[in-house]
Formats: structure tokens, C-alpha cells, sequence
């Protein structure tokens, strides 16, 4: 038995359909031209649960689409449907649509410009609308639409004049298109126009296809295909009438790259022509032979967890989603699947977001507009690791990939950069030694190989940390490969950049960040930042680890463990009781800022332990400062205190940071939008999407249910009241390489099975009752006797 | 408890008694009737057709080719008369209004005749005034004109300017020595009705514009109200006036006021005229004829104070219907059937101020509903708001047939769904849902009807009640059982239920009810009595739980109790339901009815 991946305990079916998938995953960085894919012999859909399905007695409209539109993506190709009976309206992404580019003209401050033109923004590709005039939504009855979180498909029915209409929404990853198939039954048909225009000035055609300023190439097409009626191009448009079902099939791409050598580009792609081909092949099919197709595919990824959080009412569940967002917040009563259905929401817009191209950026895959804020980019102080965070914990381990391969993709350039630039004179942050080696990045970065905004020493060890921890997740040797240049580039860097100092009143050496901003507040040249001490503390023992298991650079790794092993590490301050930030005992930032940065020894980092295993004024220093940090942030950082908290085994303040962040969002504040996206008011009445709550909250109310670091798991480690009396959780990832299976009643695990997926030994937790669990690589272990 | 002081009268005998008038050849203007008394001569129904101002104030590109306002002219007003006599007549309008500057030229100055009456400019009306309603009549339709309150400034020559019919009196005699101005504008000195030339010089308005054949006055710019308060503004003797001079003149007139009438002197009002604008130009003088902001959805919070003001004889008006072209009227097509929906559940005058010529398919639709407008013109009474307090609003009216009109609004930016909870309405079970709109039966629905609606959209029912009558348990605000905290307390109210209720609501004032009791736990939706003179908010919770804030509408006045219903969860047993104003002013509250199941 191949004991490589946690898929091998699937059913041999599913099994095939994870291999197709994975396969597809290595050679599919790109809008790119595949095989033909492999269709489901099963003639039947599987029928979704209705605890996977959320669902609306509303639609969007263009001027609500961040808040109601529904999110479909095939990891590459995303769109946001409005779902409006008379007019359909498609807000098409494409992960790699980014303007700018390497952007190395150093501001005059030695930063990096921040702006569209040459930092880029990601980008919206197109705008499909469909048109049905007679169906305005004043004139149907019975409106519904819903997301079925388990087979990746979005359903609107209505009933006109007697008529009732369906129509479904997918994006299908085998068949690499979106698919619109509008059905009804009651004898009645489809009129109307059907729209591809582009959002840059392309104007309005089956096809488009033009270049940004930076030379990206890219292009969309549409078809459309109907039974009964008439199916027609008229000038820019496709008309339709009289159809009684009717299919459109829409793709779109562009020619990135993820090559720095080839300038991120690949010159011999033409993104139209290739999207004509795309719907072309895929509208050979039946839309129901492209609906199972995709249904198959997703189920695959969906069904590696599940998870119950106990019972809800039934009025709880008559409520539709964005009524029952309202009514836990107006009751304060626990939703316990709403809940659920929260995490597995975040797991679906991974499984729709992350998929062998890009990974998420601030906005996930998903835009109502061509500028988002911040550009849609990725943030490295803690954005796009929060992205992460969730998928291997919630065994979505091959929807990580894009982030590793994202960073492979860049580091040439990331280096390169860093080479030229880091020590510019007027870069503030520059190296006081002198030297300069390895890589780094700004706060910002885009695909191109570019930064954006002001140097980030540290952001090369928080991506590291994060790639790190996939490997102790998965224990998968060629992904620790992939990322070891990484490790050691990062290395190299602080080796150049770390001074040597004195502490005040003390004859020790110890070493210290050169200047930096402790993200992002306070000021911003400070010397030995806990959030670089904690971060290249973590960047130095995995690098050991990692050059011990690789059997790598033996030398050098002596040479990170004596520089670590110098390192400062943060002290409470005398002051205020709290884990210092600043390596002063004062507070000189904002007491309820929303950043975390001194805590990231305490999550994601485990040198902060509550356990014992950690000096007592350290736990209550760090505790002491995250309650001073409050509980009233907004998405990711209430996500963050949650999982903070959740590690610090305060379940019911862990909890209330999740329920905080489903507060229904109205008006654009802070909260849950209908859609479920996370919104975040920057300014009083303006909200705006950011899909990292989205993954951060899922991943606390995962670490709330499980902890896990190499050899060491604990059961229910941070359970709330609210989800105590009984539930379930499978297939959930443990650090260590082990996938656990998880279940409770009155507050106590009363099953739990170990499944090695590459992990050998670890000590098994509920409270002080402590197990020593030993497989082998593909086996597996049930523990039943932890509540007695 | 307050009741609405409309009464209906059965839709036959209203058309008998109207004929009967008409026959008996009466010659005095009716005054508005009395609730449930002698249907009215004019204005039994909201007033129907289309008035000239809200082209004449926009900036829509070719309307006011001349100059601001130019739009006025004869040809214009002939043109939209063919138009609505075309295509509106057979629907029920009849009205051809001429709104302000017939007697002004283009640069906005004015004519008078040797009597200080104004007369028609030349220019924009080259047949003159009488003429032009001649016309109008001879479409089968009727004719509106308009003025302003006061003596006209202009009009005043110096105070020589002799008053017609009236031996030896000037303009000199009819107004205040200090020559105190009045109206909206200021553009006119003050009447002084204590002078006995005064009324005369209105009698000669009156005469005139009779004599010419006008079957409409608009009399604008009257206070209180038009943005003024004082005595100086004060024109109920102007109001008085009218309806005097008009009644002598033996032609029955239609007296509309305007605007943003102050409803402390509704009863004035009333006595004396056939209906009054109760909020400013819904007009936006912009590029458009109206926009959704500015100012047509001000109405759902203006309306409901005056609702039980309606009846036959004088309307509540919310201003011109400008639903029949979307691209003139800046709305989009949901905004248009929101504001028809609401003209026509509030039994607002029907007068649209659209260019007839060029009505879209969707504008004519709108107009030309006859489900719709029967709402409207049948004898039932207006819609109120039954939950008002989300941007999702209910408004219904109780028929006297049964059955029940009920609006869906969704006034949010963004598409929601809206729910009518039959219990709101006062009855459980089934019902049958007809959607006046889109002319169709929906079916059968149980308990409630949850609709989609876009953004600023509506939905417009009839529902027929096929289950039950809702049973409730009263409870009374001045209870002792409750608990009054800060500076609640209790104050006498005539029109509340006990002839008391719980005041003084502001500030962290809290009015709980402590031991409401249901059976079995879930969501209920429990009828609040409360009384406030202006729209405002209060917090609801029960038990522990979280408060929701609830925008309840003003109830005209701080005698007058209302009710709208909020949901609640309750548990099973004993509840507590609490008031609380937080950090503002919440209303009196009166009573809660909680049904006996959810």
C-alpha cells in the first residue's frame, strides 16, 4: 500500500478522482491547454446534504455583488453570480489577471512604489450577462438560490407566470470553463441576450482577447447552446429564443507564467484562441455530462472533512443563511450548524480559489471591481499566511500548493531584488552590517516578481514558517525539497542582517534584528522586534530540521543553530505585565491594534506554550497582551485572537471571537456579508471584502478542536459550550503527519482514530489523560477510553 | 386605542350620492365630509392626471429650451392634454394640471390685470387662460391652474391697484401696514383677513379663475408649512378664504395645498380644502425629473403620520407620480413600481408629471394597472406600515371586504427578501396571495409570504384570508407588573388603551414588560402601541438577549397611539420584552398584544 497521502483510505472511486485531480495539479500551473478530461461513469449526480447547502431568498445586483454575488471557481477561473432571475450577471476572475509588474524603481525613500501601473493590481477579466427580459425579479414569485458547499454548485429557481425555472452555476476544474445551464419545467422557455464584455475597455464579443502595458496577454470566449428554440451570434452579442433549456459555456485565461526566466510569461499562448478552444471542447458535452464531471471532481477535495458542531433548531434551520446570520446574532443561541457550515464555507472557496494557479490573495479569487483596495494583493505580514492556515487543517493539504509554488515562482526574483536593492542608502530597513545575502520581500507582493510598499525583512521567515508547517502537516519529502532553498535563501539574509548588542546591565551578547516596523504600528525603526526575534527563531529551527532530515548542509545548519541559539527572545515588560513588542518595557504602539506581531510565538509559532513546557510569566505576558488587545477587531484579527485564544484553551472567548466575526454585516460593517465574506469597514460606512476571516476563523474553530504540533496532539483542546454536547470531526490534518477523526459528547472525546499519513509517534492529549500512539505510514489507530 | 377615523362607504352608494349631488345641481363647493358622512362632490376619490411642474423644474436636457421653468407653455400643456386624453383618460385621469409661472414671462416676471389678478403671459399662453382649459374640456378632461398665497409683491402697485368688485378697495386695504411678507418664498405680502377687502380680492381670484373654466386650484407656497412657521406664515384665513370665495363662485374647484403642510393644523386642512402636499417637491431639479434619494423615498418615512388624515374629500399628497419614462425619471424600474406602489396604498392624488408622449412600455404599465389604481380609487382605506423598521417594510390595509392590501418594499441599496407575516396582519393560517402587479394568482401561502425584491423594489398583494383570527394577550405599558427605569414614567393619553401609557423614553429611559407568557419558544411577532409625534427608535430585547433597534414612523402627534408589530424570540413560559430608548429619544409606548402562537 502506497502510504504517501491521506487519500488512501478513500473509497476506490473517490480514489480514482483524486488521482485525476492530483495529477492535474502538477501539470496545470496555468490557463493551459489539457487532455481531454475523465468523465464519471456514474450516470447519476450525487445528491448534495442539505447541512452543505446555504441558501437565499434573494439575489445580488451590480451595485451588491462583494456582499451577495456567489462565488464559483475552478482554483484558477472564478466569477461571482448575482443569480437575478432577468439578468445574470457574471463577475469573471482569472487569478493571474495582474497589471504591473517587477516594479524595481526604488521610491525615494528606498521603498517600493505602491501604486496600479507599477506594483499592478489584480484585476477583473470579464463580465458575462445574461439577459431574460421578461423574468425581472418584480415578476417572479418563490425566488430561492443556493450554494451547495459540497458539490461546488450554485441553484436559482423562481416561478414565472406559473413556470418554474432552474438554472445552475458551476465552475467546472476538469472541463476548465464555467458552465450556466437554465432549465425549467412547466412548458416554458428562454428569451433573451446573452453578454461577454471586457472590464478594460475591450468592448462587447463572443470573444476578446488584448494585453495590459506589461505585456500580459489574455482573452475570454463565450458559447452558448440550446434545445428547442434558437441560438444565434447577433454583432457583439448571442441571442436566444424560445429555448426551453439553454447552456452557456464560458472560459478565459491569460499567458502568465510562473517563471521568472521567462519574465512570467508564456509567449506562445494566445488566451483567446485557447478559450475559444476551452468552450468549444467543453460545449461537445452535455451541460449534465459537464455538471458531473465537475460534481466528481469537487467531491473529491469537499469530502476530506467533515464536521459537526451539534444540532440546531428547527426554526434555526427554517431560517435561509443571511436571516440566520440576523437571528444568532439578535438571540445569542448557538447555531451549531450554521457554525459548520461557516467553516466548510471557508473550505469551499479554497477548493474554488486555490487549485495549481495563484494562490489567494487579499480578495481570494473574487472581485466586484478592477481596483480593489490594496490592490488584491498579497500581504506578507499576515494575510496570506492567515490564507493557509486552514488547509491542512482541514485536509485541503493539495489546495496549499499554489502558495509554495507561488514562492518558488518568485524567489528568483524575490533574491534578485533583494541583491540590487535591500541596502540601498535611503532603505531604512537596510543591513547596518553591510552585507546583504539571501532574499526577502516587501509587505507587498505581486506575481510578477515584484514588491510593493515598504521592506519586510521578516516576511521571508513568516513565509518560510508557513511553508514549514505544510511539511510537518504532510511529512511529504518532495514538498520539504521544493522549499529548502527557501529556508536557506531566508537564512542567508538574517545571517547578513543580525547584530550583535549587549543587553543593558548584562556582559551576554545576544543578537538582534537589525531595524524594522513591528506590523504595523508603533515605530518604525526598531532594533530586535519581537515579531522578527520570535519569526527568525522559528526560520532558524526549521532550517536545522529541515537540513538534518534532507541531509543537506550540515555546516551551515551549525552555523543557523549557534546564531539561534544567540537570538533574543522577548522578555514581559515590567510595565504593563505584557509580552513586549519593541524590546522596551513601554507601550509604544496602540494598545488594541489589530496586528498580533508580538504573538506569533504563540500562534502560528509554539514557543509559547501553555503546557508547562513554557516559563509561567510568558504565557501570562502573552496572555496579559492579547487581552489588552480586546475582542472587538474585525475579521482577520478577531480570527487571529480566536486561534490565540483557542491555544491558550480559552474556549468561550475563542468562541465569541468567531461569533463576532459572524455578526451580519450591514451597512458595510465589520461582520458576515449575505454571501458569507468576511467584510471589514475601513472607513464609517464602507466595507470591504477580505477573504482571509474567511480561512482564519475555520482555522480556529479547527484549532479549537484539535492542537497538534510534531509529536504532540490534543483532543478538544479549546471546546465551547455552545458545541459541547456532541459532534464530530474527519479527517482532520495533525501536525506530526497524521490525519484525525474525532468524536464528542458532553464535552469529552469519546472516539478518536489516528490515521499516519507519514507521522510515526506522538503523544495523544484530552486534558492530563495522555496516550503514546505509534504507526506506521498509512496505518491507523481508534482511541476510545479518553473520557472515562 | 386609536382606529382610524376612515370609514368606508360602499363603492355603489358612493357613485349615487355623487350623482344625486350633481343632479340636485349644487352650487356650493362641498366641504370636505366628515368621516362616514355624505360622500364628498369633489375629491371622493384621490384626484388622477398629470401636472406641468416637474418638467418645468428639471434639467433634462430639451425640456426648458427658454430659460428655467420654460417647459410651461401652451403648446406643451395642449400636447399633454391630446396625450393624456389618448392614452390615460380611460384609466381614470382626468386632471390637467398648470403649475407655477403661467403669468410669468421667461425671465420669471410677472403679469397682472388692472385688478392685481395675475394674467396668462402672453407668450407662453398666446389664447390666453380660458382658452386653454376650453381645450382641455373639450377632451372629456379637466383643468388645473395654480397660485401662490398672499397678494403677489408685484401685484401691489403701490397699494392703488383697485380691488375688483370691491367699492373704493385697493391693495392698500387687503394687507398688513408693514407690508409683512408671507408664503414659501416671501413672495407675497401677507392677506390681512381682518380687512373686509380682503376676502374680495380673493373672490376675484376666485371668479376669474372660474369664469375661465378651472375645475383645480393649486395653492402653493402655504404655511404653516412650506418650510415656515409663525404667525406670519400662518394662511389658514388664506386657506378659509378660498374655500369661500371658491363656493361662491358656484363652479366646483378642487382646492389642492402645498407644501410640506404642517400637520398640527390638519384639522384646517381638512375643513377646508380637498388635499395637501404633506412633504416638500419630490421633484430633484436635477438632469432628471426625480431621483431616488431626492426626494421620492422621504415618503415612506413622511406618509405614515398622516394616514388616518385620508378620506373622501381630502387626500393626503404625496406630489407627482413621475414612473412613465425611466430614463427621464431617474429611477430605475424598480424605483418606479416602489413609488406607484406607495402613491397608490396611501391614497395619494394619482398625478403623474411625466412627458405623456413619451411614456415607455414598462411607465405605461405602471400607469395604466387597473388592479393597481383601483387600490387606490376603490373605497378602502389607506395602507399603513405594519413593520416598518427594517429597510424591509410591510404596509397593509385591513378591506372591508376581508381581505387585505399588502405592500412589500425593500428599501435597501441592495436586493433582499421581504417577508408579510400573517400575524402582523391580525390573522394565522392560509391565505391567497394576488400579485396586482403582475396580474396573477401566487397560490396559497401559510402563515406568511416571503418575496424576493430588488434593491429599492416592491411587491403589491391582495391577500385573502382563509384561516384564522390571530389571538393575542394584552398588555398594558402602565401595568405594575413592569418595570419603568430611568426617567420612564407614566402619562395620561386619551387615545391609548387604559387611557395611559409609558413616556419619557430617552436617554437609558426603559420600559419592561415582565411576565409575558407563550407556550412554546420561537420567533413572534408582537404588536406595539406607541405614540410620537416625530419617527424614532427604539431598542427591543427579550430576556437576555441582544437588542434590536426599531425605526418606528411618527403617529402625527404625541396624543395619537399607532401600532406596528416587531419580532421577538421568545421561550416557552415567561418572558420578559423590553423598551429601551439607549442613547437617544424612543416613543411612548401604550401596549404590547403578543399572539398566543408564533
Amino acid at each position: 500500500m502506497d502510504t504517501d497521502r491521506p487519500s488512501d483510505q478513500l473509497p476506490r472511486r473517490r480514489l480514482i478522482a483524486l488521482a485525476a485531480m492530483t495529477g492535474a495539479l502538477a501539470g496545470l500551473p496555468t490557463f493551459t491547454a489539457t487532455a481531454a478530461p475523465q468523465r464519471p461513469a456514474d450516470s447519476l449526480l450525487p445528491g448534495g446534504d442539505a447541512r452543505h447547502e446555504l441558501w437565499w431568498q434573494a439575489p445580488a445586483d451590480d451595485r451588491s455583488m462583494i456582499e451577495q454575488g456567489l462565488p464559483v471557481g475552478n482554483g484558477r477561473l472564478g466569477a461571482l453570480a448575482s443569480n437575478d432571475p432577468g439578468r445574470e450577471v457574471l463577475l469573471i476572475t482569472d487569478a493571474t489577471m495582474w497589471t504591473g509588474g517587477l516594479n524595481d524603481s526604488l521610491d525615494a525613500d528606498g521603498q517600493f512604489p505602491y501604486d496600479r501601473e507599477n506594483f499592478g493590481s489584480f484585476t477583473l477579466l470579464a463580465r458575462l450577462t445574461v439577459d431574460l427580459p421578461d423574468h425581472d425579479l418584480s415578476a417572479v414569485s418563490g425566488y430561492r438560490r443556493a450554494l451547495a458547499l459540497d458539490q461546488g454548485v450554485v441553484t436559482t429557481s423562481y416561478v414565472r407566470s406559473g413556470v418554474t425555472y432552474r438554472r445552475r452555476i458551476f465552475a467546472s476544474r476538469p472541463d476548465d470553463v464555467i458552465v450556466l445551464h437554465f432549465t425549467q419545467s412547466g412548458g416554458g422557455h428562454h428569451t433573451g441576450t446573452l453578454t461577454l464584455e471586457g472590464t478594460h475597455g475591450e468592448g462587447t464579443a463572443t470573444s476578446f482577447g488584448a494585453a495590459f502595458p506589461n505585456g500580459l496577454r489574455y482573452g475570454a470566449a463565450v458559447t452558448a447552446y440550446g434545445s428547442g428554440g434558437r441560438v444565434a451570434v447577433e454583432g457583439p452579442r448571442v441571442s436566444f429564443s424560445g429555448c426551453r433549456e439553454l447552456t452557456v459555456v464560458v472560459s478565459g485565461g491569460t499567458n502568465y507564467a510562473p517563471d521568472a526566466e521567462t519574465g512570467y510569461r508564456d509567449p506562445s499562448l494566445d488566451p483567446e484562441r485557447l478559450a475559444r478552444t476551452k468552450v468549444r471542447a467543453a460545449a461537445a458535452h452535455s451541460a449534465d455530462s459537464l455538471l458531473r464531471t465537475h460534481v466528481a471532481d469537487h467531491r473529491a477535495l469537499f469530502g476530506q472533512l467533515d464536521v459537526s458542531l451539534g444540532t440546531s433548531s428547527a426554526e434555526q434551520r427554517s431560517l435561509n443563511t443571511w436571516e440566520r446570520l440576523k437571528a444568532r446574532a439578535r438571540d445569542g443561541a448557538p447555531d451549531p450548524e450554521l457554525e459548520a457550515a461557516y467553516l466548510q464555507f471557508g473550505r469551499y472557496l479554497m477548493i474554488s480559489g486555490s487549485r495549481g494557479s495563484l494562490p489567494l490573495n487579499l480578495q481570494g479569487l473574487w472581485l466586484d471591481g478592477n481596483d480593489p483596495d490594496w490592490m488584491g494583493d498579497y500581504h506578507t505580514d499576515i494575510n496570506i499566511q492567515m490564507n493557509y492556515w486552514m488547509a491542512d487543517r482541514a485536509g485541503l493539504s493539495a489546495c496549499f500548493d499554489a502558495l509554495t509554488d507561488y514562492c518558488l515562482a518568485q524567489l528568483p526574483s524575490w533574491t534578485d531584488l533583494t541583491r540590487r536593492h535591500f541596502n540601498d542608502p535611503r532603505n531604512r530597513y537596510r543591513n547596518s552590517t553591510g552585507e546583504n545575502a539571501g532574499w526577502t520581500v516587501a509587505i507587498s507582493t505581486n506575481p510578477h516578481g515584484g514588491n510593493g510598499w515598504w521592506w519586510h525583512p521578516a516576511g521571508n521567515a513568516w513565509l518560510c514558517t508557513t511553508l514549514w508547517e505544510h511539511y510537518e502537516f504532510t511529512r511529504s519529502s518532495s514538498h520539504l525539497e521544493r522549499i529548502y532553498p527557501l529556508l536557506k535563501g531566508a537564512c542567508e539574509f538574517w545571517e547578513a542582517r543580525l547584530l550583535t548588542t549587549t543587553l543593558p546591565g548584562t556582559s551576554g551578547e545576544v543578537l538582534v534584528a537589525d531595524s524594522d516596523w513591528s506590523p504595523e504600528h508603533g515605530p518604525l525603526d526598531a532594533k530586535g522586534i519581537t515579531y522578527a526575534q520570535e519569526l527568525v527563531w522559528a526560520l532558524f529551527g526549521i532550517y536545522c530540521t529541515a537540513s538534518a532530515e534532507l541531509k543537506k548542509d550540515t555546516g551551515y545548519a551549525d552555523t543557523i543553530a549557534s546564531l539561534r541559539r544567540k537570538l533574543y527572545l522577548p522578555q514581559v515588560s515590567e510595565k504593563t505585565g505584557w509580552l513586549e513588542e519593541w524590546m522596551s518595557p513601554d507601550n509604544l504602539g496602540e494598545t488594541t491594534h489589530r496586528h498580533l506581531s508580538p504573538l506569533v510565538g504563540l500562534f502560528p509559532g509554539d514557543r509559547i506554550r501553555p503546557d508547562g513546557s513554557t516559563p509561567a510569566d510568558l504565557v501570562d505576558g502573552a496572555t496579559a497582551l492579547l487581552t489588552a488587545r480586546g475582542m472587538e477587531s474585525f475579521g482577520w484579527a478577531n480570527a487571529w485572537r480566536s486561534l490565540c485564544w483557542a491555544r491558550l484553551k480559552n474556549a468561550e472567548n475563542a468562541y465569541q471571537l468567531v461569533v463576532n466575526n459572524l455578526r451580519p454585516s450591514t451597512g458595510g460593517g465589520n461582520g458576515t456579508a449575505p454571501n458569507l465574506f468576511d467584510i471589514y469597514e475601513v472607513s464609517p460606512g464602507r466595507g470591504i471584502f477580505q477573504i482571509d476571516a474567511n480561512f482564519g476563523t475555520p482555522a480556529a474553530m479547527l484549532e479549537m478542536l484539535l492542537y497538534s504540533r510534531p509529536g504532540h496532539i490534543e483532543l478538544l483542546p479549546a471546546l465551547p459550550e455552545a458545541w459541547a454536547e456532541s459532534g464530530s470531526l474527519t479527517g482532520a490534518g495533525a501536525r506530526g503527519g497524521f490525519v484525525v477523526d474525532l468524536d464528542w459528547r458532553d464535552g469529552r472525546p469519546t472516539r478518536a482514530r489516528l490515521r499516519s499519513v507519514g507521522g510515526r509517534t506522538t503523544t495523544v492529549a484530552y486534558g492530563d489523560k495522555i496516550r503514546t500512539v505509534s504507526l506506521q505510514p498509512g496505518g491507523s489507530v481508534t482511541l476510545k477510553d479518553f473520557a472515562r | 386605542m386609536g382606529s382610524s377615523s376612515y370609514s368606508v362607504l360602499p363603492a355603489r352608494a358612493l357613485r349615487a350620492v355623487v350623482v344625486l349631488a350633481l343632479a340636485a345641481g349644487a352650487v356650493t363647493a362641498t366641504p370636505v365630509a366628515e368621516a362616514g358622512t355624505a360622500a364628498p362632490e369633489l375629491a371622493a376619490k384621490p384626484y388622477m392626471g398629470w401636472s406641468s411642474w416637474s418638467m418645468q423644474s428639471s434639467k433634462y436636457p430639451g425640456l426648458n429650451p427658454d430659460g428655467d421653468y420654460s417647459y410651461l407653455t401652451e403648446a406643451n400643456v395642449l400636447k399633454q392634454t391630446d396625450a393624456m386624453a389618448a392614452k390615460l383618460k380611460k384609466y381614470g385621469y382626468e386632471y390637467v394640471n398648470i403649475d407655477a409661472g403661467w403669468w410669468r414671462d421667461s425671465t420669471w416676471k410677472p403679469g397682472f390685470d388692472a385688478y392685481g389678478r395675475q394674467q396668462a403671459d402672453p407668450v407662453r399662453f398666446p389664447s390666453g387662460m380660458k382658452s386653454v382649459a376650453d381645450r382641455i374640456h373639450a377632451k372629456g378632461l379637466k383643468a388645473g391652474i395654480y397660485l401662490p398665497a398672499g397678494l403677489e409683491k408685484e401685484a401691489y402697485g403701490a397699494g392703488q391697484v383697485p380691488v375688483r368688485n370691491a367699492d373704493g378697495c385697493t391693495t392698500a386695504d387687503i394687507v398688513y401696514d408693514d407690508l409683512r411678507t408671507t408664503n414659501g418664498w416671501d413672495s407675497s405680502y401677507k392677506l390681512d383677513f381682518s380687512r373686509p377687502c380682503t376676502q374680495k380680492y380673493i373672490d376675484s381670484q376666485a371668479q376669474l379663475i372660474a369664469d375661465w373654466g378651472y375645475d383645480f386650484l393649486k395653492l402653493d407656497g402655504v404655511g404653516p408649512g412650506s418650510g415656515k412657521s409663525g404667525d406670519q406664515y400662518d394662511n389658514v384665513a388664506d386657506v378659509a378664504a378660498w374655500n369661500r370665495a371658491i363656493a361662491a363662485t358656484g363652479r366646483p374647484v378642487h382646492l389642492e395645498l402645498s407644501w410640506s403642510l404642517d400637520i398640527g393644523r390638519v384639522a384646517d386642512w381638512k375643513k377646508y380644502s380637498n388635499g395637501w402636499r404633506i412633504d416638500t417637491d419630490v421633484e430633484c431639479y436635477c438632469n432628471t425629473l426625480v431621483s431616488w434619494e431626492n426626494s421620492v423615498d422621504d415618503r415612506w418615512d413622511d406618509a405614515p403620520g398622516w394616514t388616518r388624515h385620508a378620506g373622501p374629500g381630502g387626500w393626503n399628497d404625496l406630489d407627482a407620480l413621475n414612473v412613465g419614462n425611466g430614463e427621464m425619471d431617474g429611477l430605475t424600474k424598480a424605483e418606479r413600481q416602489s413609488y406607484a406602489t406607495l402613491w397608490a396604498i396611501a391614497k395619494s392624488p394619482l398625478y403623474t408629471g411625466d412627458d405623456l408622449t413619451r411614456l415607455d412600455s414598462y411607465g405605461l404599465s405602471l400607469l395604466t394597472n387597473r388592479e393597481v389604481i383601483a387600490v387606490n380609487q376603490g373605497a378602502t382605506p389607506p395602507a399603513r406600515p405594519v413593520t416598518p423598521s427594517d429597510p424591509q417594510q410591510v404596509w397593509a390595509a385591513k378591506n372591508p371586504d376581508g381581505t387585505y392590501t399588502v405592500a412589500l418594499f425593500n428599501l435597501a441599496d441592495a436586493p433582499a427578501a421581504v417577508t408579510a407575516d400573517w400575524s402582523t396582519l391580525g390573522f394565522t393560517g392560509k391565505a391567497a396571495v394576488r400579485d396586482l402587479w403582475n396580474h396573477e394568482n401566487l397560490g396559497t401561502y401559510k402563515n406568511k409570504i416571503t418575496q424576493a425584491l430588488p434593491a429599492h423594489g416592491s411587491r403589491l398583494f391582495t391577500v385573502t384570508p382563509q384561516g384564522s383570527a390571530l389571538t393575542t394577550t394584552a398588555y398594558e405599558a402602565e401595568s405594575p407588573a413592569n418595570t419603568l427605569s430611568g426617567n420612564a414614567s407614566l402619562a395620561d393619553c386619551s387615545d391609548c388603551s387604559g387611557g395611559k401609557k409609558v413616556g419619557n423614553l430617552y436617554l437609558g429611559g426603559k420600559l419592561r414588560f415582565n411576565d409575558d407568557v407563550v407556550g412554546k419558544a420561537g420567533t413572534y411577532w408582537i404588536k406595539v402601541a406607541y405614540v410620537s409625534g416625530e419617527a424614532r427608535s427604539v431598542d427591543v430585547s427579550t430576556n437576555t438577549g441582544g437588542a434590536t433597534r426599531h425605526k418606528l414612523p411618527s403617529t402625527g402627534d404625541w396624543g395619537t397611539s399607532e401600532t406596528v408589530s416587531v419580532p421577538v424570540p421568545l421561550k416557552a413560559g415567561s418572558n420578559t420584552v423590553t423598551f429601551d430608548s439607549g442613547t437617544g429619544y424612543a416613543p411612548d409606548i401604550d401596549r404590547i398584544d403578543v399572539p398566543k402562537t408564533s
